[in-house]
């Protein structure tokens, strides 16, 4: 690990992450540190984390510290990753049901540096949601279940 | 005789003409203007020219005589005020050197220019400098009233005029423990770096009026479009919180 990212372990944490990043993608991963696809995607994340400082904050988030967001961004599969930006939350289609997270892992560390990229030229234009670069072969299959049916 | 040389050049000059233009006698008559009108012309001229150099020497010294009176008027006035100054400076010193019987000095003289008087008496400064500043000192403060904030007694310490050393170079005591530095601090300066990159940001950008600095109560919720949501990101947050008190009161 190269780079040790840092954990959000509280509601108002999670606040503060939000209001307070300034012009550039907020990204928050939300799972468990031991699952094992948690860890994959931990482990692009991490590494790609200096490369996209300029442009992305990363922030892991267990989802059992905080139930009022794991309930308000509907994450029914971990990992979930939502981005933002100055505050507002960005969409991206993934050619997935789910436009509002990413779920899953990255095949590749160069797909979720060209997922950062696309969103924050997105953002710096005013788009609040984006289209993803990443092929979708690459994008992990789920079912989105409506409440569980 | 130079006159009946240019006259008789004069006709000679007239008969070429005639002959030069073929005109015929009848209207040679006509066009020459006879001599004695012009003799007439003449004389007219001369007394009308006379008459308009007296009437503009008239002119001149009327306006010499004026400008005499004004003058003498000026004159006149300037020493009334003076002799009133020297009245309220032998007023001032007999009286006791206190603020409060200064002040009553300008009041007094006043009360002396007002009635009757047009004479703009309201330098504040009546006595010693009154008298130095000389007949100009009337006709610059005409109009304004200021207010005489008292004589500026230094006892001993001194003052511009006599060269003493300025306030600022005073060092011997300072005020306030710490010394505060005049000007922006090293972190202001950072920070108004950061502001001018922020101004190079597109301003369509996504969240550019975000608050960042927001203070937000414990049951904030983000902007969040939500998954089985249908419409505005902020019945998303409406409709979280319906859920959520749904839940709760189960």
């Amino acid at each position: 690990m190269s780079f040790l990212l840092p954990k959000l372990a509280s509601k108002r944490e999670v606040d503060l992450a939000i209001k307070s990043v300034a012009e550039k993608v907020l990204v928050l991963r939300f799972g468990r540190d031991s699952d094992a696809v948690c860890l994959q995607l931990d482990d692009i994340l991490a590494k790609t984390a200096h490369d996209l400082s300029k442009m992305a904050v990363i922030y892991l988030v267990d989802v059992n510290k905080v139930p009022v967001y794991t309930q308000y961004f509907d994450i029914s599969y971990i990992p979930s990753t939502v981005f933002f930006f100055n505050g507002q939350h960005m969409k991206v289609d993934y050619g997935s049901p789910d436009h509002t997270k990413f779920v899953g892992s990255f095949k590749t560390k160069q797909d979720f540096i060209d997922l950062i990229e696309v969103i924050y030229r997105g953002a710096m234009r005013g788009k609040l949601i984006v289209r993803s670069p990443i092929d979708p072969k690459n994008i992990p299959k789920y079912d989105l279940l409506y409440q569980g049916i | 005789a130079p006159v009946p040389a240019r006259r008789a050049e004069h006709r000679r000059a007239v008969a070429r003409f005639w002959r030069q233009h073929r005109v015929e006698p009848e209207l040679r008559e006509q066009c020459v203007v006879p001599a004695e009108e012009y003799e007439r012309f003449v004389t007219a001229l001369e007394q009308a020219l006379a008459e308009h150099q007296q009437r503009e020497q008239e002119r001149i010294q009327q306006i010499a005589a004026d400008i005499r009176e004004a003058e003498r008027r000026q004159r006149e006035t300037v020493r009334e005020a003076l002799q009133v100054e020297i009245v309220l400076f032998f007023l001032n010193c007999t009286q006791l050197q206190t603020e409060a019987e200064l002040c009553v000095g300008p009041s007094v003289c006043s009360a002396l220019a007002g009635p009757g008087r047009d004479t703009p008496q309201d330098a504040e400064q009546p006595g010693p400098s009154g008298m130095q500043a000389g007949p100009d000192l009337a006709w610059m403060e005409s109009g304004q009233t200021l207010t005489f904030i008292g004589h500026q007694e230094s006892e001993g310490k001194g003052n511009v005029h006599t060269g003493a050393k300025p306030p600022w170079l005073i060092e011997e005591e300072e005020e306030e423990g710490t010394k505060k530095e005049i000007g922006p601090s090293y972190e202001e300066f950072l920070r108004q770096k950061e502001k001018q990159k922020l101004k190079k940001l597109p301003a369509e950008r996504v969240g550019a009026n975000f608050d960042h600095t927001s203070q937000t109560s414990d049951s904030w919720l983000p902007s969040f479009g939500r998954v089985w949501n249908h419409g505005r990101r902020w019945q998303s947050r409406h409709q979280f919180r319906n859920e959520s008190g749904e839940k709760k009161k189960k």
